[in-house]
């Protein structure tokens, strides 16, 4: 064997295999639709959507996804979790018999590990009469539509591994993206935008050290078709949209034809699929030359929206102006929204920086479940808030009357899901007395993720790739869907 | 060439390929294949120069047959001669777009004057932009963009 044989590049594999070489040994290498692809079939699919054959495998709730990950960890003992008899061990070392010796992240060598309250207040609101922390008084005015869930938990401790297993379903890098899955299941509702889109704000808090990164909405082992489509965060969200001066519409279009007949040609010599995602994004682009300057084009939105998001909401790039834009993706049929909030990783001066953070998400998040709701567009989104975990009762650094700090917590932490067919003024699950442990109706990541597949109406047993010699899933082996969130 | 580059704030397009901020370390640079990549390469006046600059190679250097200029211009991008198919399709987009900027010679000025580079003057304006739409042509080309 000529050694540089070793050395197939993937090109080359996909050319023996174009001549007929070793289709079934391929496919036991690389993914159905890679295999499909190199043996010129493709996988069955719709249409109009492109959704896979035989999906949704039951009535969806939900057509859409808006998820609105708060990265960095929010603390759930200012939040969503109230926990009055906190005052009484204020200061004390946490009783083992609650930690019970459980690690920490960045607490290891701390000698004592004090119980810290919440510095802010608590309320009850709505019909519900859901408890929701003095730093939320937007949140606290929708929580009628709201099911909060107190008990979600999580594998991972540290930032990384929590927020790629939050959305890709494991804590190693290289599945595939939950807004992935949705968009190689269930196709696209909106020919001329990304069914996956993702966009990001920056922090409000002080300290703010948690790095994002592009693998999270990425498409893992599936075809990079599906991984998601990051805007930028200034006045334009997509760069370049205009063609040069000069260049005609017919002229660009002519000239992607023959982008688009000579990649085909590459194409059918290597029956790569990057190249078919290559000649489909494309197309995508030139679509999006139309579809996002008016997908941006807020002038006709009144001054009483803007006003509803909150001062951020004109000025773009922010979490304010995200929220916005979601909504008109929304409205737009895009699969999944993805948005991410940086600053949440409160391990010193908890006080100063989650109010900030508080102060500028709470309004425009409000605001967003609110203009879904008025458009009768909650019904059928799945709206989804919180963070990767939840944080240390006890203080990481001084513990003083107004100042503390709390490290990463992943036994139980707070989010919430609302419209999409989720109950509206629930409460999910309940914790002990610090917030340490859950006590009751543990929802476990991959039980989220169950649950937000069924409200799509995909079985999460069922929608599987084959890669590796095995059919994987968002939820791996895991998951239960949490029949208490179903309306 | 020479872009300004902010410490963890990389130059739009270098993003738009998955350039690192630099915040932290990237072991592996994530591989994303997206619609606003397709975008700069089109229309970034920095593509849209090189189109032009690679139009004027071909025309200066490729000889003086219209075949061995799409050749040359070719094979400077994908390092292979293009087979009799694919020049078929170079061929035809360079006579629709021949013609069409002879009738639209204001047009063809604007076009060539994206980019900081003066276009070659000794070159006719209609052809020149006719060959840079084929040049652009070839630099979106899947094989261009990836290393294989």
């Amino acid at each position: 064997m000529n050694p540089l044989d070793l050395h197939l590049t993937r090109r080359q594999l996909f050319g023996l295999s174009a001549r007929g070489i070793g289709i079934a040994a391929l496919a036991s290498l690389v993914g159905d639709d890679l295999a499909a692809a190199a043996a010129g079939r493709a996988q069955a699919r719709d249409a109009q959507t492109g959704a896979l054959a035989g999906l949704p495998h039951f009535a969806p709730k939900a057509t859409r996804v808006i998820f609105l990950h708060q990265s960095g960890g929010p603390s759930q003992l200012e939040t969503f979790d109230y926990k009055p008899l906190l005052a009484k061990y204020q200061g004390t070392q946490i009783p083992d018999s609650v930690r019970m010796g459980q690690r920490v992240a960045q607490t290891m060598g701390q000698s004592s590990l004090p119980v810290a309250r919440s510095l802010f207040g608590f309320s009850r609101h709505g019909r519900s009469g859901t408890w929701v922390g003095d730093l939320l008084p937007h949140t606290a005015k929708i929580v009628d539509d709201l099911t909060v869930i107190k008990t979600m938990h999580t594998d991972a401790i540290n930032h990384d591994p929590a927020i790629t297993f939050i959305q890709t379903g494991f804590q190693q890098p290289g599945r595939p993206s939950m807004g992935a899955w949705f968009s190689y299941g269930l196709g696209s509702e909106n020919q001329n935008l990304p069914a996956f889109v993702v966009l990001l704000s920056q922090a409000h808090a002080i300290n703010a050290d948690q790095p994002l990164f592009s693998r999270l909405w990425g498409s893992g082992f599936l075809p990079s078709a599906f991984q998601g489509v990051r805007f930028r965060g200034g006045s334009s969200p997509v760069l370049f949209l205009d063609d040069p001066p000069g260049i005609s519409k017919v002229t660009r279009r002519v000239m992607l034809d023959a982008v688009k007949a000579l990649n085909a040609m590459t194409a059918e010599a290597y029956g790569d699929p990057e190249i078919e995602t290559r000649i489909a994004q494309y197309e995508m682009a030139y679509r999006m030359q139309t579809s996002v300057p008016e997908l941006m084009d807020l002038s006709k939105e009144p001054e009483s929206i803007f006003e509803m998001y909150g001062p951020e909401s004109r000025k773009p790039g922010t979490y304010a102006a995200n929220c916005l834009l979601a909504r008109r993706l929304a409205e737009r049929n895009v699969r999944f929204i993805q948005l991410y909030h940086r600053g949440w990783d409160q391990h010193q001066d908890l006080p100063r920086d989650l109010a900030l953070q508080c102060r500028g998400t709470d309004q425009p998040t409000a605001a967003l479940v609110t203009d879904l709701k008025q458009r009768g567009l909650l019904d059928d989104t799945l709206v989804v808030w919180g963070g990767e975990f939840g944080r240390t009762v006890f203080s990481q650094g001084k513990l003083t009357d107004v100042n503390y700090g709390r490290d990463h917590h992943p036994r139980n932490f707070c989010m919430w899901v609302a419209g999409g067919g989720t109950k509206r003024g629930a409460v999910i699950g309940e914790t002990d007395d610090f917030s340490y442990n859950v006590v009751s109706d543990p929802v476990s990541v991959h039980d989220l993720q169950a649950t937000i597949l069924h409200l799509l109406g995909i079985d999460h047993t069922k929608l599987t790739y084959r890669f590796q010699g095995r059919d994987f899933r968002l939820t791996d082996v895991h998951g239960d869907v949490v029949k208490t969130i179903l309306a | 060439m020479y872009t300004l580059w902010k410490r963890t704030v990389p130059p739009a397009s270098l993003s738009t390929f998955d350039a690192p901020d630099r915040e932290k370390c990237a072991a592996r640079r994530a591989h994303t294949n997206t619609p606003l990549q397709a975008l700069t390469l089109l229309n970034d006046p920095t593509f849209v120069e090189a189109a032009r600059a690679l139009a004027q190679r071909a025309l200066v250097e490729g000889g003086r047959d219209e075949k061995s200029r799409l050749a040359h211009a070719f094979r400077l991008a994908t390092a292979r001669k293009p087979s009799g198919k694919e020049m078929g399709v170079l061929r035809a987009l360079l006579k629709g777009r021949r013609n069409w900027f002879r009738k639209n010679q204001a047009a063809a000025m604007t076009f060539l004057s994206v980019g900081e580079s003066p276009r070659d003057a000794r070159l006719d304006a209609a052809e020149l932009a006719a060959w840079t739409t084929v040049a652009s042509v070839i630099l979106n080309l899947d094989e261009t963009i990836t290393k294989q």
